[in-house]
């Protein structure tokens, strides 16, 4: 009943909040929303503590028998994969609905759609039956379209129409790797274990395989796959882009490691090298893509596929050190990404630009917004790698445990690391240094020191999300075994099967 | 291109150099005349005088009491040495006397007027290698470095001599600019008008007062400064002063860097233009903007009137240096204004086209100069 929690507190919340009758304030709803994430914020905390670490295998199992007949059992259960992940699913969708404050039309559908959204991935990720699986996959892409399409920025229609044809052909293409791996096993047992895929032909798992790895490298995104990702991160709003790059992307890498590893060693080892390669390039792209960009939400967009190619890297590379990496990259970038799309929604309410060539100097101290600035440079240290912070230990775990593997491919990576560092300080350079102002540089530099800016200040509470985050991007940092021993053993009988396998 | 809020940005439009010298020749105070103005000006120059007594104290202690001293540690110290004194001061409940040793190292620097030109004189020279002669018997660390570096003993004692000579300047001009707050009270100074003449009139007064330093070493006095070097008030301190810290100033670390290879700074310091009349006041609190020590030190001793009237205004106590940064501006422009004024060569109802032509050329070697500082502050 523990697990079912996780979906009946934001289901039921949604359901509350659809029928609430008469008209109420956003106010109202928004502590509403945040009472009820607080509660599952709590569950997920009980379930933490309830969780055995020791063991490798799913735990606080609960299995209904559903549909038999198509193989849809109400089968849940949660390891040490999963849980890293419902954890960061709690914390981003509360700190989403904290910072949701300017919402100019129906507040109601809006939180309800966030609690839909959270619920859904939480049944993604605790889901122990591949259609029940799918079935909260595909929960999650009508709120998200939703929240894009109805509270999105100027082009939003655009971005999200872009965002569910990309995501639902990543629907269909894992429904079809599900449903063939059915077909050609001639089972309808759709349960995570045992591994069908042993009576597979290598040829049959592959093309399986690939379907699962371009369903779910939609999602992640990985190049060239990527392409709805910063469309929908411009036109999202700041919450939204909080929980898709925080917590949604994280149902693809997910999804690649419960179900492509997991699923099927065999090709995964066969297909590996390509893998790693592949990795690489995103890694590469999306880095070099983000240097090209003026606007601040773009570059982080870029930031996330490059950064993504880590966990792709990594899942490749198939050793425990670095899957264990792969796990704390998905947490590391779910905290950094969401720390970084806060603070740029900040800059962006305070402006109302988010456009590099236009924003200059916004650390200044007394005019400016120098607590965002502060914690901005923290996120891009982070980002970068920097020692002390969680990106360091996620890629330095990655870097290791793929090093021995695929050299080149992780040698190439680590230049897309070095390239984060690159593409980060011009954002601050150009954003935060130099004389504030946030108009275009004219030929004048006389007339442009004469400029007065007077941007409204950013109040304390609007920074307490980012300050959490800051907070639990050093903590993780600082103190990374809290992770690793609840992530560990289930990560290392993961790699051992593989390999056992390979 | 983003459409950016016209409320968030603007700027005000500046003078130019016809529209300087006409204000300048007829009578009329560069920072337009408005009761915000008059709240501003009179208030900031309250809590600057404030300060400058303190800077002032400080400076004279300095001179007479930590001369040549190697190891000045307590030198802000003003000779109090009590345990809540000390403690104060490494909490940083303190006066910034480092602006004030800025200033002085800005007009030791920028070495115009006649103590510098006195700094050069045999004279001076005679009473350092006396002054040396009689450290160094006393002190044996003084009697190995001169030896090893025979320019740096008079080179600190010239610096104690600058040091001095602002001290004295800022005795007068602390009390100046509190009166100046106190006719305001008092309603005798109404206008911003007002207020340049009260300044001219303070500077005018003082304008003969004798610059002296000396030193008792052993018993026995030394001069530094002495009477027969002639050194007053306004010729020798107050516009050496001016034009190294209104003016020329120095270019100073903060958010703008400069390529000095590159020649982003002139070369020739005598066309600088990084002063209190040029400076952008948007890096206040800026790391490394020494102006942000001064803000500082003002918004200690702010009025409750002015304190109030930031309140109301932009981003209230947020911005607040930045506010008197601007504030201590335009007041600096009225000194300006005071001492131009104060120095014109002749009277500016004259009749005579030839003592016309020289005021003329006088205003406009000046708006040559100010028309490229920050007038755009000066505005309604």
């Amino acid at each position: 009943m523990l697990l079912s929690s996780l979906l009946l507190i934001p289901f039921l919340g949604t359901a509350v909040l659809l029928l609430w009758p008469g008209e109420q304030p956003l106010g109202r709803l928004r502590l509403v929303t945040i009472a009820i994430l607080l509660v599952q914020l709590v569950a997920s905390l009980v379930i933490t503590v309830q969780f055995d670490p020791s063991i490798a295998g799913m735990q606080l199992q609960e299995f209904h028998s559903w549909l038999p007949g198509i193989g849809l059992d109400y089968s849940l259960g949660i390891d040490g994969l999963s849980l890293p992940l419902v954890l960061i699913n709690a914390a981003l969708t509360l700190v989403s609905a904290i910072i949701t404050r300017d919402i100019d039309r129906r507040p109601r559908i809006y939180f309800a759609m966030l609690l839909l959204i959270s619920g859904a991935v939480n049944g993604a990720f605790i889901a122990d039956n591949l259609l029940l699986f799918f079935l909260f996959y595909e929960l999650e892409l009508i709120p998200l379209w939703l929240l894009i399409s109805v509270w999105g920025g100027a082009n939003k229609a655009y971005a999200a129409t872009k965002f569910l044809i990309f995501t639902a052909i990543s629907g269909m293409l894992i429904l079809g790797a599900f449903l063939g791996l059915a077909l050609l096993t001639g089972s309808v047992d759709f349960s995570l274990t045992p591994v069908l895929s042993d009576r597979l032909a290598m040829g049959g798992q592959i093309v399986l395989l690939l379907a699962i790895l371009l369903g779910f490298g939609i999602k992640i995104p990985l190049v060239p796959l990527h392409n709805w990702l910063p469309d929908a991160h411009t036109q999202a709003a700041t919450p939204v882009s909080v929980l898709l790059a925080g917590v949604l992307l994280k149902l693809g890498t997910y999804g690649l490691l419960r179900f492509g590893l997991q699923l099927f060693p065999e090709a995964w080892a066969e297909l590996a090298p390509g893998l790693a390669i592949w990795a690489a390039i995103s890694v590469l792209y999306g880095s070099l893509a983000a240097i090209a960009q003026t606007d601040m939400k773009r570059m982080v967009a870029f930031s996330s596929v490059g950064h993504m190619g880590y966990v792709l890297l990594a899942a490749a590379a198939n050793t425990p050190i670095s899957l264990l990496g792969a796990v704390f990259q998905m947490v590391a970038h779910g905290l950094i990404s969401a720390l970084l799309f806060l603070l740029v929604g900040i800059v962006y309410r305070k402006t109302g630009t988010r456009d590099l060539k236009v924003l200059h100097g916004l650390l200044s101290p007394e005019k400016g917004l120098p607590l965002t600035g502060t914690l901005m440079i923290l996120a891009v240290m982070a980002s970068a790698g920097l020692p002390g912070m969680a990106g360091f230990i996620s890629e330095f775990l990655v870097f290791r445990g793929s090093i021995a593997a695929f050299p080149v491919a992780t040698l190439l990576s680590m230049v897309g690391s070095g390239l984060t560092a690159v593409y980060f300080l011009l954002l601050v350079n150009r954003a935060f240094f130099g004389r504030l102002s946030i108009t275009p540089n004219s030929d004048d530099p006389i007339k442009d020191a004469r400029l007065d800016v007077q941007l409204a200040p950013v109040a304390p509470r609007e920074t307490y999300p980012a300050i959490a985050l800051a907070a639990a991007i050093v903590a993780l940092g600082l103190l990374p075994f809290g992770l690793s021993y609840l992530s560990e053993t289930s990560i290392t009988a993961l790699a051992m099967q593989s390999m056992g396998v390979s | 291109m983003p459409v950016i809020p016209a409320e968030l940005v603007h700027s005000n439009p500046g003078l130019d150099t016809e529209q300087i010298i006409a204000k300048l020749l007829g009578g009329e105070t560069l920072l337009s005349d408005t009761p915000d103005h008059l709240i501003e000006v009179v208030d900031v120059l309250e809590s600057y005088g404030e300060v400058l007594d303190a800077y002032s104290k400080n400076l004279i202690y300095q001179g007479e009491h930590q001369f040549l001293n190697p190891f000045p540690i307590f030198k802000y110290l003003d000779g109090d040495l009590s345990p809540a004194k000390i403690w104060r001061h490494l909490n940083h409940d303190r006066i910034n006397f480092e602006y004030a040793e800025y200033c002085m190292k800005g007009m030791l620097w920028h070495a115009t007027g006649g103590m510098d030109a006195y700094f050069d004189s045999e004279a001076f020279n005679e009473n350092c290698k006396a002054i040396i002669a009689a450290k160094r018997r006393r002190d044996p660390l003084l009697a190995i470095l001169h030896p090893l570096f025979p320019d740096f003993l008079s080179e600190l004692i010239r610096n104690a001599a600058t040091t001095h000579a602002l001290g004295q300047f800022w005795r007068v001009m602390s009390d100046l600019f509190i009166d100046l707050a106190k006719a305001e009270r008092a309603g005798t100074v109404r206008s911003i008008p007002d207020v340049v003449d009260f300044i001219k009139q303070g500077l005018v007064a003082a304008a003969a007062n004798p610059i002296e330093y000396g030193v008792t070493i052993g018993g026995q006095q030394f001069w530094i400064l002495p009477p027969e070097a002639k050194l007053t008030f306004l010729v020798d301190v107050a516009v050496p002063y001016v034009e190294a810290v209104f003016l020329r100033g120095m270019p100073f670390l903060g958010t703008v860097s400069y390529n000095a290879q590159a020649q982003q700074i002139s070369p020739d310091q005598a066309t600088f233009t990084y002063g209190a009349l040029y400076a952008d006041p948007l890096p206040t609190m800026g790391a490394g903007v020494p102006p942000s020590l001064l803000m500082q030190d003002m918004y200690r001793h702010l009025p409750q009137r002015l304190h109030e009237w930031y309140w109301e205004r932009t981003r209230g106590e947020g911005d607040v240096r930045e506010k008197i940064c601007r504030s201590f501006q335009k007041s600096m422009f009225c000194v300006t204004n005071a001492a131009i004024s104060g120095t014109m060569p002749h009277a500016l109802d004259t009749t005579d086209p030839e003592e016309q032509e020289a005021n003329r050329a006088y205003a406009a070697s000046w708006a040559g100069r100010l028309v490229i500082g920050r007038t755009d502050c000066l505005a309604a």
